[in-house]
């Protein structure tokens, strides 16, 4: 028997298993349609979209001598991106929201960077960044073993906690940044202002000579890291137990899992992939700063949400936000009145179009049929 | 300058600069109280701030500054909405791209309106900057010290403190203001006793952001409104009110006790030599301390606020479903 109340004219249902074909062609056309947005407000500055365009995907390799070069500072920008989006992924896939990825980066640098000063000139290049690596990792890893513990014991908000470690470290980078002492082993001694120094050599990174172009190697550890993050996630006991979590935590743990061992666990991992990314950008860019994050700790949750967490996904969502990145830098060198940043506004519409794209592969919108009997409206339904 | 001058620029200075993280304080809470965490504070500040200084200053009327900030900021707000209570869009990555899309935003006009030549000259707009201009309560700003350091600010200095109260009054005692409380606590309850639950969020999702507008034209106005490439106003205050909200447990009065204690420290690191200069034996100890730390304190006491108030497990006013979207189906 029915009751008189009517379904309403429209409504949400949840579906599941939409062809991953779809989802690719929705999440390109989302991209085509935001790159559409930012060519109406590029021509509304008197820029000729085309052109920029041009400029920004190609970021002044075409015709240039210096080609390598732009590829170097590419790939300068990819690593720490793609390491800190991975991490972060790790975390996302427990519902485990780590925004503190700016904190751990800094802090992680910083560690990197007192290894650097204390090591002894003589120490060879390849053992010096190795442990500039772990002692990053460490920091960053502690710091992410201090939330989730405090977490899965009392309940802190990780969301709100992390956001404060954020800030708390960068000042903790500007102290040292700005304090001229005795003590203070990263500034300039040479200098009246305080200034970060440069690293020692023993610390900056190895390269790979090839030609002109000069390869670092933290693109390989990266690249491995890729590989081994993968396995992790789909052929791993480790893995298996981060997703069941992430499904409901509730099965997880009538399922006999310790809950509270895993979000720890992969929490340390996480923060400590993220401070061993600050460590080598600092090797990278040879020096201290207080921006040195380039703010791959938010663009990190960007990517690693564009690219639902997958890491083969993220691997080219990186690529391409970093295309993005570099390309603005060059292409608003000619095009004056174009800020850099525009860059970030691109992202942001991407983000937006793509989470309403979102919508439509995790529901669909039911119209009420127009049966005046009403006797089998659940049997078919139409769909749009 | 004498020790009484000095004191008196200090408190001054406290409430001028830091008002405007009361705004975007005000605008969280009442973003949360509707069950929303919005991680776009900063994001939505920055375009309240240069939609109501542009228009501000194109009308020269600083009330019609405040409205275009309002609307500006709340269109924010309305795009938060959109994707998470209609299409159950994650809220974090939400309200984070809010931010980032919300700064570009800012730089894109601020550097085309700039590289054009049509970027406002606020000091020479008259009637905006004379609106501007502190107000001076009559009577209250005689008295001494204090007359000075709180009753003679700019409109945009009591319209902060006033709306924080109203919107005080306004959850603790009308009928809309409980409705979206029991939303924030249990929309599914809320949404059997026939509560248009998507009305009610999208209405205070866009109220909360507009009022964050207002904070980012304070800021601007602040700042004699000109624009620089580099930095951006807002300068992480966005972030600040996010912390705000935790130490002033969700109630928009202690928000403004709240600001004026965070204000202190933000402003101790400016003064804090002039201060410890002015009274040698009472705050000598103030120059000892770095600045950095000052600036850090207001997010160490937040964690530790956070840390303490979940160890103790004391009932704070944090509604209960924010960061959760509400989906009817789902039970």
């Amino acid at each position: 028997m029915r009751n008189n109340t009517k379904e309403p004219l429209i409504r949400i249902v949840k579906r599941e298993g939409l062809k991953k074909r779809y989802i690719a062609l929705l999440y390109a056309a989302s991209v085509v349609i935001a790159l559409g947005v930012g060519a109406i407000l590029l021509f509304s500055l008197e820029a000729n979209p085309g052109e920029y365009y041009k400029q920004m995907f190609t970021f002044g390799t075409i015709n240039n001598r210096f080609a390598y070069l732009q590829y170097e500072n590419y790939i300068k920008e990819f690593v720490p991106l793609l390491i800190t989006s991975l991490a972060l992924s790790l975390a996302f896939k427990m519902k485990f929201w780590n925004i503190g990825g700016e904190g751990q980066f800094l802090l992680g640098a910083l560690a990197g960077a007192t290894v650097a000063f204390m090591v002894p000139a003589s120490t060879n290049q390849f053992v010096t960044i190795i442990l500039m690596t772990l002692a990053g990792a460490v920091v960053g890893g502690l710091i992410g073993l201090l939330t989730s513990v405090l977490n899965v014991k009392f309940g802190t908000d990780e969301t709100l906690f992390t956001l404060m470690l954020n800030y708390i470290a960068l000042y903790i980078m500007m102290f040292f940044g700005e304090t001229k002492a005795k003590w203070n082993i990263f500034l300039k001694t040479d200098s009246e202002r305080p200034q970060f120094a440069k690293i020692p050599e023993t610390g900056r990174m190895f390269k790979i000579q090839i030609g002109d172009f000069s390869l670092e190697i933290s693109l390989i550890f990266t690249l491995l890291l890729v590989a081994f993050i993968f396995i992790y996630l789909t052929r791993t006991k480790h893995g298996y137990e981060i997703s069941v979590v992430g499904d409901s935590i509730n099965t997880a743990r009538y399922s006999g899992m310790k809950v509270n061992k895993i979000i720890c666990r992969t929490m340390f991992l996480s923060a400590a992939l993220i401070g061993a990314a600050g460590a080598l950008r600092v090797s990278s860019v040879e020096s201290l700063s207080t921006s040195i994050t380039n703010d791959v700790g938010w663009t990190g949750i960007i990517v690693a949400w564009l690219a639902k967490l997958n890491p083969i996904g993220i691997v080219i969502v990186t690529a391409l936000i970093t295309i993005l990145q570099c390309g603005c830098v060059t292409a608003s060198v000619s095009a004056n009145n174009v800020d850099s940043h525009f860059a970030d506004l691109l992202q942001g519409i991407i983000l937006f179009i793509i989470l309403a794209a979102d919508f439509f592969i995790r529901f669909k919108i039911v119209i009420r049929k127009r049966n005046k009997s009403e006797k089998n409206t659940s049997e078919k339904e139409e769909t749009v | 300058m004498s020790a009484i001058a000095v004191l008196t620029t200090f408190l001054f200075t406290v409430i001028k600069y830091n008002m405007a993280l009361l705004y975007g304080t005000v605008g969280e809470i009442v973003t949360e109280k509707s069950g929303s965490l919005n991680l776009g504070v900063e994001g939505t500040m920055a375009i309240g701030g240069i939609g109501g200084l542009l228009v501000g200053c194109a009308f020269d009327n600083i009330f019609v500054g405040i409205l275009a900030s309002f609307i500006c900021a709340s269109l924010c707000g309305l795009l938060f909405a959109f994707l998470t209570v209609t299409l159950h869009a994650n809220q974090n990555v939400t309200g984070l791209t809010i931010t980032t899309f919300g700064l570009g935003l800012y730089f894109f006009i601020g550097n085309g309106f700039k590289a054009s030549g049509k970027w406002p000259d606020m000091l020479s707009t008259e009637g905006f900057k004379r609106g501007t201009e502190s107000l001076k309560i009559p009577l209250l700003n005689k008295i001494p010290v204090i007359g000075q350091a709180l009753f003679s600010h700019s409109i945009l200095i009591y319209l902060g403190i006033i709306i924080s109260v109203l919107v005080w009054w306004y959850f603790k005692y009308t009928k809309p203001g409980l409705r979206i409380r029991a939303i924030g606590e249990n929309p599914a309850s809320a949404d059997a006793v026939g509560v248009n639950i998507t009305l009610y969020k999208y209405i205070h999702l866009m109220l909360g952001s507009g009022i964050m507008g207002i904070g980012g034209l304070l800021m601007a106005v602040n700042l004699s409104g000109s624009f620089e490439g580099s930095k951006c106003w807002i300068n992480g205050y966005g972030w600040i009110s996010i912390a705000l909200v935790i130490f002033a447990n969700w109630n928009t009065v202690a928000a403004i006790v709240g600001t004026l204690v965070f204000g202190l420290f933000n402003t101790l690191q400016v003064y804090g030599g002039s201060l410890s200069n002015a009274f040698p034996k009472l705050l000598g100890w103030l120059s000892k301390i770095p600045p950095q730390f000052m600036q850090a304190l207001p997010f160490i006491i937040t964690a530790i606020v956070l840390v303490v108030s979940s160890i103790t497990n004391k009932k704070n006013n944090k509604p209960a479903a924010v960061g959760l979207n509400y989906y009817r189906e789902d039970r």
